[in-house]
């Protein structure tokens, strides 16, 4: 089976709140709240969870396991996000304004999500007080780190984004095909593994 | 002047007298003369501007190089937002192309606007939402689209600039390099009046 979906386990409401204080603040309680609006997808590895042209319903949290956000052009693929644990994954253009997705959300690693269909979204905004303001904050950590990342593109050399990328997240080498990790630094694969041997593997 | 503010956060939220009098009380109108810094880079960003009148870009410099990431005209928002947002100091430059007027909100008095109602906490929240879209796209379209089909797009969506705006901003801001913009653009302007 492609996707199992469960009630959230409560054994991860004090991960997911650590989570969540990333992005905006937010209390225990609050937490709980909008844990109720949630469930639980487990999905295999090399599953996809979103297709380009499907309509995205779900806001997700990576809980366990390893996703990818990718664009189709041509007949090559430009990975757009490598989410892990804690970070947030999802078409935000399908989801926020309710059109066909342009891009492409698979799994890498078995993964499991928390995720916040469209629909419980806008209750929760209806019935939780405060909704709205962590609505508001969690887009703007989004934009944010949508412009830095673009600005770092720009702004340091291939070889800065490799040791950088690498330093800030030493375990992805293991866990991503090495081709998507080039991708998503937009360094050429030859390019990749050449500088991948600045990094001392132990 | 009010009515074109009041008429873009009414796309959010209707609006009525009374909030139409709240923000007026905040709203600050600002003139600037052509080619004016807004903003600089290292400043924090106070300002959210919305242009009544005139052209404003936003860029950054690569070395000496100015790489444009924003234009704005008449009904369009501009400040340089993840400072705005963030309370960082600007990565970004914000300046005139041509005279230009704004309605601008402080981030001090948006924060007090933001919670003294929830109403206006969720008309932020929808903006934001369409400010992040409209980030994605831009980002989505410099992959998916050739640098012809980015010009071809631009030129049906904003025909008025082509006009306005000096052409080595708009080959920056549509990441064509400036000679492949000159060839294209006949082909663009052709197109538009039916010759090719």
């Amino acid at each position: 089976m492609k996707v199992v979906t469960t009630k959230i386990d409560p054994a991860f409401i004090s991960y997911t709140l650590g989570a969540l204080r990333r992005y905006f603040p937010v209390s225990l309680e609050q937490a709980e709240m909008l844990m109720g609006y949630c469930e639980m997808r487990h999905f295999d590895k090399r599953t996809i969870i979103l297709n380009e042209g499907e309509r995205e319903e779900y806001l997700n949290m990576v809980i366990n396991g390893l996703a990818r956000k990718y664009v189709r052009r041509g007949k090559n693929e430009v990975t757009l996000q490598l989410a892990t644990e804690g970070h947030i994954i999802h078409s935000e253009i399908s989801f926020l304004k309710r059109t066909p997705s342009p891009v492409v959300v698979e799994t890498i690693e078995p993964s499991t999500l928390i995720s916040l269909t469209y629909q419980n979204m806008e209750m929760a905004l209806e019935e939780m007080p405060g909704a709205d303001r962590m609505g508001r904050l969690l887009l703007v950590a989004m934009y944010v780190k949508k412009d830095e990342r673009h600005y770092n593109q720009l702004h340091q050399t291939t070889r800065e984004r490799f040791l950088n990328y690498m330093k800030n997240h030493p375990h992805m080498l293991q866990r991503v095909p090495q081709k998507y990790l080039a991708s998503y630094l937009n360094i050429k694969p030859e390019t990749f593994s050449r500088l991948k041997h600045l990094v001392k593997l132990n | 002047m009010v009515r074109g503010f009041q008429e873009y956060l009414g796309q959010y939220a209707p609006l009525n007298e009374e909030d139409k009098v709240i923000l007026s009380d905040i709203m600050e109108v600002r003139t600037f003369d052509r080619k004016v810094r807004i903003t600089d880079v290292g400043k924090v960003e106070q300002y959210l501007n919305f242009v009544v009148k005139g052209l404003i870009r936003k860029y950054f410099l690569l070395g000496k190089e100015q790489v444009i990431k924003h234009i704005a005209s008449e009904g369009n928002i501009l400040a340089s937002s993840v400072s705005f947002f963030s309370g960082q100091p600007s990565q970004y430059i914000v300046e005139t192309i041509e005279p230009s007027t704004v309605i601008s909100i402080s981030h001090t008095n948006i924060e007090k606007l933001f919670e003294s109602d929830n109403k206006w906490e969720r008309m932020g929240r929808l903006m934001m939402t369409d400010f992040l879209v409209e980030k994605e796209y831009w980002l989505l379209d410099m992959i998916r689209y050739s640098p012809r089909e980015r010009l071809l797009r631009f030129v049906k969506e904003r025909p008025d600039l082509m006009h306005r705006v000096p052409q080595k901003y708009l080959a920056s801001y549509l990441d064509i390099k400036p000679e492949t913009f000159s060839r294209l653009k006949h082909l663009a302007l052709a197109r538009k009046v039916g010759i090719a």
